[in-house]
């Protein structure tokens, strides 16, 4: 932490703030500048509010220098997490696709979506059992019924599965059919069910809030790891802008930035972020092109009739466009699809 | 024109006359240190404050007295203010150890 005093603070409100830190506990370096004297504070500042002193006279500002989060972060751990699921590694060399529908919605559209999307090289299938909708009204989802297919038809395509948990009570009916529980933007915020999965030794695939800044996911993300499970994967979807066009704005900047921060595998979902079919692609381009470790899609064998989200799910065959397209962007990157 | 052989030993020779100063400069540092650790314990018998402002500014004004240059007064206080801010941690952990 690092305390820049006022230009005019006198010798005695400097005095006052290194008394106060040094019996706290704190080493103090001190640097007089020409206009501002700068404190350094050594030792574990995590327990100070830096508050308390930007109030004391003559501080000017009070930088923390040390992130909040720890445990996500690359000072905690240099190399990169490689998260596990089924036999699927995702932050490893390869990239990974995630897709499938938005919700599951009967054994025919399932296993044809799943049919379609291995076939063109995904390796999790994706189909939400229990919808966060907007309206009351809305098609809320098949359930276990709807997780009991969705395992069926990973073991039959030999896919991976992913599904969001909506809430605690839902985790352990989940377990036997999901190999990567997700959270989804609207809870991610949601500490009580971030902690309950801390508890669990499953990935969890942790969406981005439509609101929320880079430093509240990751500090989102260290109440699942603070509980013990390091196996987090976290997925931009787009975050609230001025813009009305897009429903989202897909932050590409975001992937870059965690994969300084965090060792952990970071993925996109340009689905959600863009709310439309014909700008899900160019997108999903440019994820992988801006070094995501896998990408979440939604496909539908036939979206028109789709029962939630059709206009933003892909046609399988589009999706298999999308695929051959990635294997030409992918070793550019120094990754394998 | 300076011959380029002089001048690069030159520039050896008065490398190793700031290796011999260094060598001077860290033991009195040492020897600096070691009265702190002597303070730092009699601060921690008489329960007296480690951050002793007054005290610093006095050893400031003495240094800055002191030198005749060519550091200027203001390079040798930042100096300074960093064999201060060591010079407390010394005494710190000398008194905690009472």
């Amino acid at each position: 932490m690092v305390i820049v005093m006022e230009k005019h603070s006198t010798e005695s409100n400097i005095e006052h703030v290194v008394a106060e830190l040094t019996t706290r506990g704190f080493d103090v370096h001190r640097s007089t500048g020409s206009e501002h004297t700068v404190l350094g504070v050594v030792g574990h500042v995590d327990t100070i509010d830096p508050r308390e002193f930007e109030l004391m006279e003559g501080v000017q500002e009070v930088v923390r220098i040390s992130e909040p989060y720890k445990l996500s972060s690359r000072t905690f751990r240099r190399e990169k997490t490689v998260v596990k699921a089924r036999g699927v590694e995702i932050g490893g060399h390869d990239v990974v696709v995630m897709a499938g529908p938005c919700t599951i919605e009967n054994e025919h559209q399932l296993f044809e979506t799943a049919r379609r999307v291995a076939k063109a090289g995904a390796r999790v299938l994706r189909g939400g059992a229990y919808k966060p909708r907007t309206s009351p009204y809305a098609f809320q989802g098949m359930g276990v019924e709807g997780l009991k297919l969705l395992r069926a038809a990973g073991d039959q395509f030999n896919l991976a599965t992913v599904s969001e948990v909506m809430e605690i009570s839902q985790i352990e009916g989940m377990l036997p059919y999901v190999d990567i529980l997700q959270v989804g933007a609207r809870n991610m915020q949601n500490f009580n069910l971030l902690s309950a999965l801390g508890q669990i030794r499953k990935p969890i695939l942790l969406k981005r809030g439509m609101s929320a800044t880079i430093q509240e996911w990751l500090l989102a993300s260290e109440y699942i790891m603070s509980g013990g499970n390091y196996e987090v994967i976290l997925c931009e979807r787009g975050i609230r802008t001025f813009e009305t066009y897009t429903r989202n704005t897909l932050d590409i900047s975001a992937i870059p930035v965690i994969d300084k921060l965090s060792h952990l595998p970071i993925i996109a979902d340009p689905s959600h972020a863009v709310g439309r079919r014909d700008k899900v692609m160019p997108l999903a381009r440019a994820i992988v092109a801006a070094g995501a470790d896998g990408l979440l899609i939604e496909v539908h064998h036939d979206p028109e009739k789709a029962v939630c989200d059709g206009p933003q799910s892909l046609y399988p065959d589009q999706f298999t466009r999308l695929m051959d397209e990635l294997r030409i962007i992918v070793p550019a990157v120094g990754r394998r699809l | 024109m300076v011959d380029r052989d002089d001048a690069e030993n030159d520039l050896t020779r008065l490398r190793d006359a700031i290796d011999r100063v260094d060598e001077v400069l860290v033991r009195l540092l040492n020897q600096r240190a070691k009265y702190a650790v002597e303070i730092g314990e009699l601060k921690g018998h008489l329960g007296l404050p480690i951050y002793a402002p007054d005290r610093e500014k006095q050893v400031l004004q003495h240094v800055e007295a002191t030198s005749a240059g060519p550091l200027e007064t203001a390079a040798m206080r930042r100096l300074f203010e960093r064999i201060i801010d060591e010079t407390r941690r010394v005494e710190r952990e000398a008194s905690s150890h009472q």
